[in-house]
């Protein structure tokens, strides 16, 4: 587990991060979503160590990083962003460096590096120096470095740039699997990415935390909204069933959207405080149906998590948590 | 025992990647042409003393280039790329870091001293009567010393900045006046100043051991700074994840 707590940091006169605390829970992949500048970076080298905090404290698997950072340090497994290593090694002589740099020696050493081989598909290259190596190789190979110790923790630092969708696929379930009793977070700017690999989202904006939570909860509790799609015979009819429908109690607006075929999609908003969701659906099915409309779809609208990130960057750091977990607000 | 472990693999790493990068071969050639030069042009005179002492004599001037050389890409190359990154949040203490890059800069510094053995070698087969060998083992002692300790000036350098270029001209810099305040400078400074620039004279030191007399408190002036000045690097390490 990892929590960060209150977390400050400035460069000169700018400020990265600015009172950031959140959580990542064990056992659940976390995504770290934030435009550029946002503080994500910083807020991954303050947790793997790489740099301290002006303020505020990280604890990860209960033992305070300012404390102990070289037992913090030992316990997480980390990528950093675009794979930095050294290029003039072969794979497998770097990953044996950077498993004694962990302690690992003789035998545990080079059963550690055949896993993390085998583990990141690394066969066909491992004698070949990592500069020779194409950028999606480049990144298995950083991959490997990370899971090379079997550490409790990963940190991920856009793990999936640089590869093919096939190996975006294979990234995303070495990930999973990876998650299984691990404590995972990734940073990444590829949003249907995190959508499917991660269980929970941390955002950050302008140094501040924007969004703490469940993906699922932060998806589907962001609005309160019906999407309805109908194909209408007339465009009279359409705009009756608009008038009808914009009439309705406790809808507050209905946003209509032309489409092919005379076919209309509307976003319906709505005061869940005025109007149980399933009677609106009732009514609005009822309504299309009676000036003869063919309905095509009703559902909640559900939105994704680009739509989500848009808004709260728009919105700015002000603290959505569907949760009440310590440290959830900014 | 596990951070000497540690240690050591870095400074193995480190030892290794100066052989296969194009720098690591060309001070490697530099020195020993540079030593193979003067050995004909001062060593193998007919009736001149079968002696290296030349050799030793103008060893600080002549390690002044070579050493930041090795010593420049030690962090400033990791600094650039990004690979520090990786080592600095590695479970190894920045003590350990800044002990195994110097050690494996040291290594290398050794393996161009051994590639300067033919012309010891050269020297026992022409000379006759033979030469002492207690001055040449001497020599090698302090030109060894001599080496570590401008490497580790170059260490510190390196922790400071990324750039290769302002590490080595950084560290040679500081290096060259150094040299030239204990030798020329020391003539010129008031009497206080110049008692402390001839307690850091390295040059006066080195005569000591050319001449074949290993004075202990000469070693202890170089393993003292040495170590010294590793650990000036390893608090900018230190310092570094403060900034």
């Amino acid at each position: 587990m990892i929590e960060a707590v209150d977390l400050q940091k400035t460069f000169g006169r700018v400020h990265a991060l600015s009172g950031v605390s959140f959580a990542v829970p064990p056992g659940q992949v976390t995504g770290l979503l934030g435009s550029n500048g946002a503080g994500k970076s910083t807020t991954i080298r303050i947790i793997t160590g790489y740099t301290s905090p002006n303020a505020g404290w990280v604890r990860v698997g209960g033992v305070l990083a300012s404390r102990d950072p070289i037992r913090v340090r030992r316990s997480i497994g980390y990528l950093p962003e675009s794979a930095p290593t050294y290029g003039e090694m072969p794979v497998q002589s770097l990953l044996s460096f950077r498993a004694s740099l962990h302690g690992l020696h003789g035998k545990a050493r080079k059963q550690a590096v055949c896993q993390a081989i085998d583990s990141c598909g690394l066969q066909a290259v491992r004698r070949r120096r990592v500069g020779q190596l194409s950028k999606g190789y480049k990144q298995r190979v950083g991959l490997a470095t990370a899971i090379l110790h079997d550490p409790p923790v990963l940190v991920l630092d856009e793990p999936s740039n640089g590869l093919d969708p096939g190996q975006i696929t294979e990234t995303r379930s070495l990930i999973r699997r990876l998650a299984e009793g691990r404590t995972v977070l990734v940073s990444s700017h590829i949003l249907p990415e995190i959508e499917r690999t991660c269980d929970r989202v941390v955002m950050l904006a302008r140094g501040r935390l924007c969004a703490e939570g469940d993906l699922k909860t932060l998806l589907a509790g962001g609005e309160h909204e019906l999407v309805a799609e109908a194909r209408f015979r007339t465009p009279a009819s359409s705009s009756e069933a608009l008038a009808r429908a914009r009439a309705i109690e406790g809808v507050d607006r209905v946003l209509p959207r032309a489409m092919d075929g005379g076919v209309a999609r509307w976003r319906v908003e709505f005061d869940p405080a005025s109007i149980d969701e399933a009677e609106l659906r009732r009514t609005i099915g009822a309504l299309l149906a009676s000036v003869g409309a063919e309905v095509r779809l009703l559902e909640r609208e559900r939105a994704s998590l680009e739509q989500l990130f848009l808004r709260l960057m728009e919105q700015g750091p002000e603290t959505q948590a569907d949760d009440a977990e310590p440290g959830s607000k900014a | 025992m596990r951070s000497f472990r540690v240690a050591w693999a870095i400074a193995g790493r480190e030892f290794a990647a100066l052989f296969r990068v194009p720098v690591g071969w060309l001070v490697l050639a530099l020195y020993a042409g540079l030593w193979g030069g003067m050995f004909v042009q001062f060593v193998l005179v007919p009736g001149a003393p079968a002696t290296l002492r030349p050799l030793f004599a103008t060893a600080a001037w002549l390690m002044l280039p070579i050493a930041p050389a090795i010593s420049m890409r030690l962090f400033s190359d990791e600094l650039r790329t990004g690979s520090y990154e990786l080592i600095a949040t590695s479970p190894v203490g920045d003590l350990v870091l800044a002990i195994g890059k110097f050690a494996g800069a040291g290594l290398f510094l050794l393996a161009m001293l051994v590639a300067t053995l033919p012309l010891v070698v050269v020297l026992l087969m022409v000379s006759d009567p033979m030469p002492d060998i207690g001055p040449m083992l001497a020599g090698y002692l302090s030109v060894s010393l001599l080496g570590v300790l401008f490497l580790s000036v170059g260490l510190l350098a390196s922790t400071l900045t990324a750039s290769q270029t302002l590490s080595f001209l950084g560290a040679m810099l500081a290096l060259f006046v150094w040299l030239l305040a204990t030798t020329a400078g020391r003539s010129r400074a008031p009497e206080g100043i110049a008692e402390v620039l001839a307690l850091l004279a390295i040059t006066d030191r080195l005569e000591g051991f050319a001449k074949g007399v290993i004075d202990t408190g000469d070693v202890v002036f170089f393993v003292v700074l040495t170590g010294w000045f590793v650990l000036a690097s390893s608090v900018c390490l230190s310092v570094r994840r403060w900034l």
